[in-house]
């Protein structure tokens, strides 16, 4: 049984229900009490998302300020609830112009009732594309017209993440074919036209998933990436890479403890990529002990502050060239305690930024072809960007 | 037409108002009910709206009744929706009125429009009014014929909500029959996916009441349904593969050829972006090459990076299931994974529920070739600001000490601990050193040098302290205060509240003094006079007992208390193989989370009001301690001699914390029972949990190998069964019909005999052996049916049994028919001893 949602409450931080659908008589009325006393109002709440309270499981999940909760009785599929509610979110979303928050369930209430008696009926998920929805849905979102989900690829390595993310936008219902430089594609190309493959980096990529619309049987057997895409942004593919990751970044701190009440920060970031290449707003993110009194700084680009509520010192580079390394150093003065006898345990430094036109896999687009039945020209576009999914560095 | 925020939010200031805010809408209500006039439809509509609203804040709206009903002879669409979704919310507390509504949504199952005629059949049968269900069986039945896939796949549906509301009508109205006929031809996929989810459902409840229901639930996975959905496999929404594969897990494939082709089928499914399709073929897989050895572990290699990808994507919620899917593969095969333990490196910010599974899962894969750099990665965990973690991430070096057998540089790092001078690195780290010390004694003398310099006064936890009394009692010849360390802690021998560090006091100053008897003589008189004394029964008792045999024999008592002792050299699993198998079973599902199979978390009849589940969770958990303690003695006496007494103890102090890594191999059987009762316990939070509770212990006390099986026969007539005995299936029936039921009861059965029974096959086999045939069975989890017959050893007499499992209830309902009833009571005797000991190995 994949889901069979007993219930489905939205509910903001206090515990209020703001929408709820209860799809079967299986589980009693109370349990968003239930979820309330045994989970909101303990300390529970973040210890685990699926959580079993009188014969009935519960799955939440918390999206800005609102708790996604759904009940169920039998020995569901876990896996497939949390995707639902992660995709039912993004639909809602594209309807209510991009947000999904406390007021704008309560501004849309009646087109959520309708999407969720669309989109599950019985407990059991039904149908969820936007384009199938479109026609059986009178409501309009009260925010904005539709648009969608954002695409970005992220590529986990070891303890780092860089987000690669390619951009296509194309235009009408044309059929696409991607040509990428990884091993096994260039491989199998090279076998097909009986050449030797070009000398050149090629990618070996872990793990690939696709977008619903690629063809994966054509994938499997020519190890080309065909699709009709749908309306609008989508994230066509996810790969997974974890040898030979170019980081474009370096980062080399030194952190001293002076007595009780001084500290000295020094960090240097190098940036590895061409020199001719720029990272933008990057952001580094230095933690130092919550008792942090008074800092100084200096920095040879860029500005940097103290920001007490993340207990942080931010580093912020609008423009960051490739091959330079500037340098932050501060002083931080501390409050001595009396009480605080434990030692500062140190957390990491985090690193946010987007590199335009380079990828720290090497993965490139080798080729994009469009076949336009309608005749009228395509323009094809390829930009290549890397994104920090979460950079960590440990001091 | 995009209502302005405010319209919606107005009325809630005025609520204290409510009855008159009321009265109005009635008013405007009805002036509207009637008219035809042009904007009408537009003024409704806000009202509905403000209806809607007020019913979502939890304002009682059900007064309107009438007039919405009123109102909702439209042609507008979006009236019709709102209408719908108020009469659905209220019908059912108020089922007279919603008969007023009857009439309209039958009309409307005939619009024109097929959404309308969707929408109202949807609304007609989420109405669950049990005395209505005469008014669905026809819209229904024209709605599973519609030309329209929408409305079909809403009738589909309806179905299943009829079944709910009274499952007789849906089955004399032939529902069942039309569903699997739709199911395999109609062009729809979604209306397809939801024949399969009803009939499943439907099949499944039915299973106790009906004899079709069993053949019709296997027909559901008999090979031209599993090729048919296999071959449109992709036509399916996400959702619905998710469904289909999870059908086709239960297939079982006529040859090897055949797995293999379903699993080339299927295989560009691992590469699917939704990570619920990716689990579900993944257990495909998994179950599917589950008798073939060598194909399985390629399985593994194939799974592991699509698991992989999806664990670092996504939601940290969606994650943690990914997560405890891999955990549960990771922990069936380390090996298989032991080069992708980076992967399970925590960052910094992910939940805790998250960092526990990935420490548990680096522990596993620890081996030879990586071992340095998990520990050095899991010694950075130690000072994280999450102090549950540091202290998992501790235990996690500790356990990897115990795996392996190069030890050296792990000794360092615990020692290292140990000076990291924080109360709870200190505790966890000498636990650790006193099991590494039972299970390595040669390294005795680097760790005793460092623990001699802890101070006890710095260690607070009853079970760091028992850990560092048992070293000072053990090591007392080479700890040079050994004695003086345990005379101060005799001293205040008041102020120790755990009954659990005084006993291990005790036990250590006698260790000690037979090492230095001078030194420790006037502790060791203390300690026993403040033994004696105790409140506490189990010490005192230890207390008189060492008391009086030192009083015997010293030489004896040294014997009995400090006998030179053999390393550990393994330390117990907590959960037997046959849960792990059930688990592995139901992947892709919540027992995986849990990590405990269905049957000890879904359990109907035993749900209760959840305001009081932790109450009466924790005092059924207090008798299933106590219900254990015995039946763990015994075994302890019968087969451990090896262990001191101390250790014994310590074995149950353990686990009756349920603590996984220090308990000795020995009553691991034992330590399961009691797992499983106090995870029972949990899950059946309930009065009725507790006469529950009751029955698990003494099926446990005869379970667990007890000589107390034999005496529940009573001995006169010997029942001499006869192990060939042949019956044909017209007689059995024959016999059935004609004979009275001699006997019927309820029999309990053991959590054992509940694990190993997943598949009605096992039973039969272990009935066989005592002589009682099977005639016929079937069922599937949780509910299992046979019919099993035997006959009088060198007579034709024969016994005939009917015998219904619930899983989930641990209960058998056994009726008994006999051509002998005289000795029907023998009979069933034998058969209930037979069944108790299934499962038992």
């Amino acid at each position: 049984m994949p889901v069979a949602a007993s219930a489905i409450y939205f509910l903001n931080l206090r515990g209020d229900v703001l929408v709820n659908r209860l799809y079967r008589d299986d589980v009693g009325g109370n349990m968003v009490d239930a979820f309330r006393m045994h989970i909101m109002q303990t300390k529970e709440l973040g210890t685990c998302p699926v959580r079993h309270i009188g014969g009935c499981s519960f799955f939440y999940m918390r999206i800005s300020n609102v708790y996604i909760v759904i009940v169920v009785s039998s020995n569901a599929n876990v896996a497939c609830a949390f995707k639902f509610v992660v995709e039912a979110v993004a639909l809602f979303k594209s309807y209510f112009g991009g947000s999904f928050d406390e007021d704008a369930i309560r501004n849309n209430f009646v087109l959520i009732y309708e999407l969720l008696d669309e989109i599950m009926d019985f407990g059991y998920p039904q149908n969820l594309s936007p384009e199938m929805l479109k026609l059986y849905i009178t409501q309009e979102g009260v925010r904005s017209p539709f648009s969608s989900k954002p695409s970005d690829k992220p590529v986990p390595n070891a303890t780092l993440q860089v987000t690669d993310s390619y951009e296509v936008l194309p235009f009408g219902m044309p059929d696409l074919k991607l040509g990428l430089n990884d091993k096994i594609g260039l491989e199998k190309e090279s076998q097909l036209k009986s050449r030797p493959a070009k000398s050149g980096k090629t990618i070996e990529l872990d793990d690939v998933t696709f977008h619903q619309c690629v063809n994966l049987t054509r994938f499997n057997s020519e190890k080309t990436v065909s699709f009709v895409p749908p309306d609008g942004e989508f994230e066509l593919m996810k790969y997974r890479i974890t040898e030979g990751v170019n980081l474009p970044f370096r980062v080399l701190p030194t952190i001293k403890e002076l007595g009780r009440t001084r500290m000295e920060v020094n960090v240097k970031v190098k940036s590895v990529f061409g020199a001719k290449m720029f990272a933008l707003g990057v952001v580094i993110k230095i933690p130092v002990p919550k008792q942090t009194a008074k800092t100084s700084f200096q920095v040879t680009s860029g500005r940097a502050k103290y920001q007490a509520s993340i207990d942080c010192l931010v580093w912020k580079i609008r423009k960051f060239p490739g091959q330079t390394e500037p340098t932050l150093s501060a002083e931080v003065e501390l409050i001595s305690t009396m009480a605080e006898k434990k030692s500062w345990t140190r957390p990491p430094i985090q690193m946010e930024f987007q590199v335009p036109m380079f990828t720290a896999s090497g993965l490139r687009v080798r080729f994009l072809k469009v076949w336009e039945k309608s005749g009228y020209n395509t323009v094809e576009w390829v930009r290549y960007i890397t994104k920090a999914g979460s950079y960590e560095i440990r001091c | 037409m995009a209502p302005p925020a405010q319209s919606q939010r107005s009325p809630s200031p005025s609520q204290p108002s409510g009855k008159s805010e009321l009265s109005d809408l009635k008013l405007q209500l009805r002036k509207f009910a009637g008219s035809r006039a042009p904007g009408v439809d537009d003024s409704k509509r806000e009202l509905f709206k403000k209806v809607i609203s007020y019913m979502t804040i939890g304002i009682d709206v059900s007064s309107l009744f009438g007039e919405m009903v009123m109102c909702s002879a439209t042609s507008d669409i979006v009236l019709k929706k709102m209408c719908y979704l108020y009469v659905g919310n209220y019908a059912k507390v108020n089922p007279d009125l919603a008969l007023l509504t009857i009439n309209f949504l039958q009309r409307d199952c005939h619009d024109q429009d097929p959404m309308i005629r969707g929408l109202a059949l949807r609304s007609l049968c989420s109405l669950r009014v049990a005395n209505l269900v005469e008014y669905l069986v026809g819209p229904l039945g024209s709605g599973l014929k519609d030309s329209n896939s929408y409305v079909r796949m809403v009738a589909v549906i309806g179905v299943l909500k009829l079944y709910h509301i009274s499952a007789s009508t849906c089955i004399d109205a032939d529902f069942p029959s039309m569903l699997k006929h739709l199911m395999l031809n109609d062009s729809d996929t979604q209306v397809v996916a939801n024949c399969l989810s009803a009939l499943q459902e439907i099949w499944s409840a039915e299973a106790s009441r009906s004899e079709e229901a069993p053949r019709e639930r296997e027909a559901l996975i008999s090979k031209p349904v599993i090729y048919y959905l296999l071959n449109r496999i992709k036509e399916f929404s996400e959702w619905a593969q998710c469904l289909v594969l999870e059908l086709i897990t239960k297939y079982v494939p006529s040859d090897s050829s055949e797995i293999f082709d379903i699993m080339n089928l299927l295989e560009d499914r691992l590469q699917h972006a939704n990570g619920a399709v990716v689990l579900a073929t993944v257990k495909v897989f998994l179950q599917l090459t589950l008798s073939m050895t060598d194909v399985h572990q390629q399985v593994y290699e194939r799974i592991k990076a699509p698991l992989l990808t999806l664990v670092s994507s996504g939601s940290p919620e969606q994650s943690y299931a990914v997560l405890s899917h891999l955990h549960l593969l990771v922990m069936r095969a380390p090996y298989v994974f032991s080069s992708d333990y980076k992967h399970f490196y925590c960052q910094y910010n992910e939940p805790s529920y998250v960092k526990r599974l990935k420490l548990e899962m680096l522990t596993a894969v620890a081996n030879e070739s990586n071992t340095y750099e998990i520990v050095t990665e899991l010694c950075e965990y130690a000072a994280n600001v999450d102090i549950p973690i540091a202290r998992e991430s501790i235990r996690a070096v500790g356990k990897i000490a115990l795996q392996q057998y190069d030890v050296n540089a792990i000794v360092d790092r615990l020692l290292q601990f140990l000076e990291m001078d924080k109360d709870y690195v200190t505790a966890d780290a000498l636990v650790l050193v006193k099991d590494l010390l039972r299970k390595y004694p040669q390294w005795s003398h680097d760790c005793i040098a460092v623990v001699g310099n802890i101070s006890s006064k710095n260690v607070q936890e009853p079970k760091a302290k028992a850990a560092l009394i048992w070293m000072l009692g053990e090591y007392s010849q080479d700890m040079q205060d050994a004695p003086y360390i345990l005379e101060s802690l005799i001293e205040n021998w008041d102020e120790e509240h755990s009954a659990e560090v005084r006993l291990h006091l005790l036990t250590a100053v006698m260790k000690c003094f037979f090492k230095r008897p001078p030194e420790t003589q006037s502790a060791l008189g203390a300690a026993l006079a403040a033994g004696v004394a105790d409140f506490h029964q189990d010490v005192h008792d230890r207390a008189l007992f060492y008391h009086r045999i030192l009083r015997y024999n010293v030489s004896v008592a040294e014997r009995v208390v400090n006998p030179p002792k053999q390393a550990v050299s393994v330390f117990a699993d907590t959960q037997s193989s046959e849960i792990k198998d059930r688990i592995f079973e139901e992947f892709n599902s919540l027992s995986v989370l849990y990590q405990k199979p269905s049957y000890m978390f879904i359990d109907k009849e035993h749900r209760g009001p959840p305001e009081f589940a932790d109450e009466l969770g924790n005092l059924s958990i207090g008798e299933a301690e106590d219900n254990v303690v015995p039946s763990q003695r015994v075994e302890e006496n019968d087969k451990d001699l090896l262990l001191t007494t101390a250790e014994k103890e310590e074995t149950r102090g353990s686990s009756n914390n349920g603590s996984a890594y220090n308990v000795p191999y020995d009553s691991a059987a034992s330590v399961f029972a009691s797992q499983t009762q106090i995870e029972s316990a949990i899950s059946n939070p309930t009065t009725a949990g507790h006469s529950q509770q009751a029955s698990f212990g003494i099926d446990d006390l005869l379970g667990l190998g007890m000589p107390a099986v034999p005496d529940a026969p009573p001995s006169p007539p010997q029942l001499k069964l006869n192990a060939k005995a042949a019956l044909d299936p017209s007689t059995f029936q024959q016999k059935w019909r004609q004979l009275p039921v001699a006997l019927s009861q309820e029999l309990s059965l053991s959590p054992q005999a509940i694990a190993a029974l997943t598949a009605p096959q096992a039973l039969l086999r272990h009935m066989q052996s005592h002589s009682i045939h099977c005639i016929a069975s079937g069922g599937q989890s949780p509910n299992f049916k046979f019919f099993f017959f035997a006959q009088k050893y060198k007579e034709s007499s024969n016994y005939l049994v009917e015998c219904i499992i619930n899983t989930s209830s641990a209960k058998a309902q056994v009726k008994i028919k006999a051509d002998d009833q005289s000795t029907s009571q023998a009979f069933s005797t034998l058969f209930e001893s037979a069944l108790s000991k299934f499962g038992i190995p």
